[in-house]
């Protein structure tokens, strides 16, 4: 049950050894990684910055509440630093028994460490601006704008 | 030539608000008195350093083996110190600190002679005032030629070192960030309460308000109880845009409820929502 806040580039392979397991039949990982646009923007750079001893307190926090809750084995790691698009930011993997936990739990864990963990971003954009993206209060695990049409 | 830089420490003002010698108050500090820790504040700056005394007036407790220079009968108030400073050693620059200043860091003191070695040349160097920009005339270094200045002023009555330095245009430099309330002053014994409850807190600044802060760490002395009356102390002072139904905050590496206490020595931040993923 491990979550870790390392400067880019960050190696899931560690995790996805961690969390294989005999006993799991189900294994889901999402990867986050930077878009090349934001809100019509084009973005050519993410800063990624965060409060290390805190990050990693409450990213631990929310990585055993969540397996506990579901019954699976989960890890998680965040890059901090500067990244283009294409670079892998974030990686969340759970493991069970049956996929469907693995799947909640996968869903549920990238959004809580999204709402919940400090770490904040900057984004660049072609324009050659840079602004900070602003996280949302409401504590919720959610994500913001329309989500893609397939 | 090296302009020689001695220290005078000014207490030979009359307390007489504070109704008992400033130079002798123990504010923190492993119990030195403001004399005795001012002193040794100077003296890591100053190839000589010395007492300013009004007539007569005995040294205050742990000063007492420091040579006292008296008043210059040119002028009154601490422009009666530092002429007197003058008359002993024209050809000295005087870093002239005020005895009820207990804030006053070594760091402070370091920016300032840095700023002097500069420009040696200036009649007189000098921080503004980080609550309205005046100048603080009382934790600065006044040059050989301000000598002249000082005793113009003198001669027409003017004995005001503030309002010396804003007449002449004096150059001002800002408080380093970290020291912003280091001039604080204490005139009155609920000044020196307020001073010996203050809280040492260090202060931690992430992302965009690190941004809009201009520093990432700062120490402040507060008198704030609780994260809460922190948070608004901070945003009265620096306008940071701080809004209180946003921010979390967090103690010593946890999140925790705005009211929750402060204690001296607690490293406080204050965060806006997660934007990470």
């Amino acid at each position: 049950m491990t979550f870790l806040v390392e400067p880019h580039p960050i190696d899931p392979a560690p995790l996805r050894a961690e969390l294989a397991s005999r006993d799991c039949g189900g294994f889901v990982f999402f990867e986050g990684r930077v878009r090349d646009h934001h809100e019509g923007r084009t973005v050519t750079g993410l800063h990624y910055e965060a409060y290390r001893e805190l990050a990693g307190k409450e990213g631990r926090r929310l990585v055993a509440e969540i397996a506990a809750k579901y019954g699976v084995r989960a890890a998680a790691i965040h890059a901090t630093g500067d990244l283009v698009p294409g670079d892998l930011a974030v990686w969340v993997g759970a493991a069970a028994p049956h996929r469907e936990q693995a799947f909640a739990a996968c869903r549920e864990l990238i959004d809580a460490i999204k709402a919940h963990v400090p770490i904040w971003k900057r984004e660049t954009y072609a324009n050659g601006k840079s602004e900070w993206v602003e996280g949302c209060s409401c504590g919720a695990a959610h994500s913001h704008g329309p989500l893609a049409k397939p | 030539m090296k302009v020689p830089l001695h220290g005078l420490f000014l207490a030979g003002g009359k307390s007489s608000r504070m109704g008992r010698e400033k130079a002798s108050l123990v504010v923190g500090d492993g119990g030195l008195t403001q004399a005795a820790r001012g002193i040794g504040l100077l003296r890591r700056f100053c190839d000589r350093t010395y007492l300013s005394l009004r007539e007569g007036q005995p040294a205050p407790e742990g000063a007492d083996k420091v040579t006292a220079i008296r008043d210059s009968d040119e002028a009154q108030g601490p422009l009666a110190g530092i002429l007197g400073a003058f008359r002993e050693t024209p050809v000295a620059a005087w870093l002239v600190m005020a005895c009820d200043l207990p804030f006053v860091s070594e760091a402070l003191l370091a920016n300032l002679v840095g700023r002097f070695r500069e420009k040696p040349d200036a009649p007189l160097t000098a921080y503004a005032s980080s609550r309205d920009g005046l100048p603080e005339p009382l934790c600065a270094i006044y040059g050989p030629s301000s000598r002249p200045i000082l005793q113009r002023h003198a001669a027409r009555g003017n004995f005001c070192p503030r309002h010396i330095m804003r007449e002449e245009n004096v150059p001002l430099f800002p408080l380093p960030a970290e020291d912003s309330g280091a001039l604080e002053n204490l005139n009155t014994p609920e000044d020196l309460a307020g001073a010996v409850a203050a809280r040492e807190i260090h202060l931690a600044w992430f992302g965009h308000l690190a941004e809009r802060r201009g520093l990432r760490k700062e120490t402040v002395r507060v008198k704030a109880g609780t994260a809460d009356d922190l948070l608004r102390e901070i945003e009265d002072l620096h306008r940071l845009g701080l809004d209180p139904k946003e921010v979390r905050v967090a103690i010593n590496d946890e999140f925790v409820p705005r009211d929750c206490r402060l204690h001296p020595g607690d490293r406080v931040a204050f965060l806006l929502p997660s934007a990470g993923g």
